[in-house]
């Protein structure tokens, strides 16, 4: 049984259908890329199933049990992380005060210093800026901040939209250093990325979202050799 | 080391409030009800804080809290009604009776935000004001309700009748609103630094972040109007205990709500000394400082034919909006302002 179990899920807004029957599974610790175009439905696909935007149809399951219908707060709860699009971390709390925020489903205080303690271990730049406030860290921190704050919920399923985006080249590696590392450690990853390149090399399987619905899907090997894909999404 | 001296701060600031009536005889007078009163207004100031400061709820209709509260407690305790429960039962009751309707007014318009969520609140404060004027079979309309009994009425301690004592020396509920403020205040702190305090400032930076947080944002936006009620209510049974009646009903009307919005904003959303001190000023002036300078203008009787133009109180609400409009061009955090908000407003985006 897979880890995430997604069936036809259909979701939208007002007249508009952003999924189309989309179908795909995650195994426990498994890196799985979702890579399309702008529009394509990636980030809706991650907030229906973190429950941000509710389901039209279909069903989510995580471990088995039925998840859709709940609300955010409580598919938390059950072990799946949302970084969002555009980072959201809160600009007006300190970094150490967001990575705390990142275990409010939490109630082992204790074991929560450990793991923030080890988040920042993975950003060392992190642990050096615990007291400034989110808003005043570069863009590339931020984004470190948001992959540490959603780790420290301690999830099994980590959902990440664009983790790369606006980034410098040099801070992309690091990041995708860390994602790539993550399954080591049994957190299975669904990745959501306009750098297809850089996300179908860390990743074992993918799917190509295209308009809503799944076109294409393999291990990341085979969809990087496609043809299909390195026309449409490499630049080749 | 801030907090440790900003704490010192408060306690300084309370040792000499608790000692300035064996000081000052003034306070055994009239004085001592103007103190008392702005009191009670620190205590709404910062009910409101809770879901203006640190939720980011726009409320425009606090007042009609801190009426309904003054007159669930007067209900409960005044001859004409066969309650007379006792003021300090009254004041549990009306707490819980307010932080009810905090919930009722909260439930089907939480997910009104900024614009829309001001004109419900404001709505629901007029209504409440006119509400309470037109039920005159129970609110005794325009009259108000009186006489609301002091607190241990019949109670005696010692050879020291405690209701008496609270009706004829004004210092008791000094001291009474005192503890209570102090009260609110060690409260206030400690939510500001508890789960819950998080979640309030989580859902005002960034609702959508909140929720993948695993936070509420329905519950805590819920908590945030319940306790910012409550706490207005518990300021509404110190004012009608200390006034010994309701007053009228346009003593809870919207230039009570702003008046207190204003203090919180001027100074500083989100900031307890910040708030306390925007009462003092405000609210100081409007209820100490304007009488005592009128009576004095009175006194030099330089304004024998009575006109507006010569006394202070009608000046009030030009200084108001003269202090508002200096805050936000030189200060727009507030006198005294959280440390987030200053770290906002004056740094250059990243």
């Amino acid at each position: 049984m897979p880890l995430l179990d997604v069936d036809d899920l259909e979701a939208g807004y007002g007249p508009i259908r952003a999924l189309d029957r989309v179908s795909l599974a995650v195994e426990e610790g498994e890196l799985v890329a979702i890579i399309g175009a702008n529009g394509a439905g990636k980030t809706t696909l991650l907030m229906a199933i973190s429950g941000v935007v509710p389901a039209r149809s279909g069903v989510v399951r995580l471990g088995g049990r039925r998840i859709t219908g709940l609300e955010p707060h409580e598919i938390v709860r059950l072990g799946i992380a949302h970084a969002p699009e555009g980072r959201r971390i809160f600009p007006r709390l300190s970094v150490r005060e967001n990575l705390e925020l990142g275990g409010f489903a939490r109630d082992d205080n204790a074991q929560l210093k450990r793991d923030i303690d080890e988040a920042c271990g993975l950003f060392p730049v992190l642990a050096e800026r615990m007291h400034q406030l989110g808003g005043t860290l570069s863009g590339g921190e931020q984004q470190m901040l948001a992959l540490a704050r959603a780790l420290v919920g301690r999830p099994r399923l980590l959902l990440l939209d664009e983790p790369s985006l606006g980034l410098a080249p040099l801070i992309v590696a690091k990041i995708f250093e860390v994602i790539a590392g993550l399954t080591a450690r049994g957190i299975a990853v669904v990745l959501v990325e306009q750098n297809a390149r850089a996300s179908l090399k860390l990743a074992a399987r993918g799917y190509v979202l295209e308009t809503g619905r799944v076109t294409l899907t393999g291990t990341g090997p085979d969809l990087a050799a496609d043809p299909r894909v390195r026309d449409a999404y490499l630049g080749e | 080391m801030r907090a440790f001296l900003q704490e010192r701060w408060e306690l300084v600031t309370l040792a000499v409030l608790a000692a300035a009536p064996l000081v000052v005889p003034a306070l055994g007078g009239a004085l001592g009800g103007q103190v008392t009163t702005l009191f009670v207004y620190c205590i709404l100031a910062l009910g409101l804080n809770v879901m203006v400061g640190y939720t980011g709820l726009v409320h425009l209709g606090i007042a009609a809290f801190f009426g309904i509260g003054a007159y669930v407690m007067a209900i409960l305790t005044v001859p004409m009604y066969p309650f007379q429960i006792g003021w300090l039962a009254a004041a549990a009751v009306s707490i819980a009776v307010t932080a009810a309707i905090g919930l009722a007014l909260g439930a089907p318009t939480l997910r009104l935000r900024g614009d829309y969520l001001a004109i419900v609140t404001l709505g629901f404060g007029e209504v409440a004001k006119v509400t309470l004027r037109n039920l005159e079979q129970i609110t005794g309309g325009m009259k108000g309700l009186n006489p609301v009994p002091p607190p241990g009425a019949g109670l005696k301690l010692g050879g020291l009748d405690l209701g008496l004592a609270f009706a004829v020396d004004p210092r008791w509920f000094y001291y009474l609103s005192l503890a209570a403020l102090a009260g609110v205040v060690v409260a206030m702190r400690r939510l500001e630094r508890s789960r819950l305090g998080r979640a309030w400032v989580a859902v005002r930076e960034d609702e959508l972040a909140a929720s993948a947080m695993g936070i509420s944002a329905t519950r805590v936006k819920l908590s945030a109007f319940a306790m910012s009620s409550a706490v207005a209510g518990l300021a509404g049974c110190l004012y009608a205990g200390s006034l010994s009646t309701t007053a009228d009903p346009n003593a809870y009307d919207f230039n009570r709500s702003i008046m207190v919005l204003c203090a919180v904003i001027l100074g500083g959303l989100g900031s307890i000394p910040g708030t306390l001190l925007g009462v003092a000023i405000l609210v100081g002036f409007d209820t100490v400082l304007a009488p005592w300078a009128d009576s004095w203008i009175q006194q030099l009787d330089v304004n024998p034919s009575g006109s507006s133009l010569l006394s202070f109180s009608g000046w009030r609400l030009a200084i108001f909006g003269l202090a508002l409009v200096l805050v936000m061009r030189f200060r727009p955090e507030g006198l005294v302002p959280s440390r987030r908000l200053a770290a906002e407003l004056h740094e250059a985006h990243p």
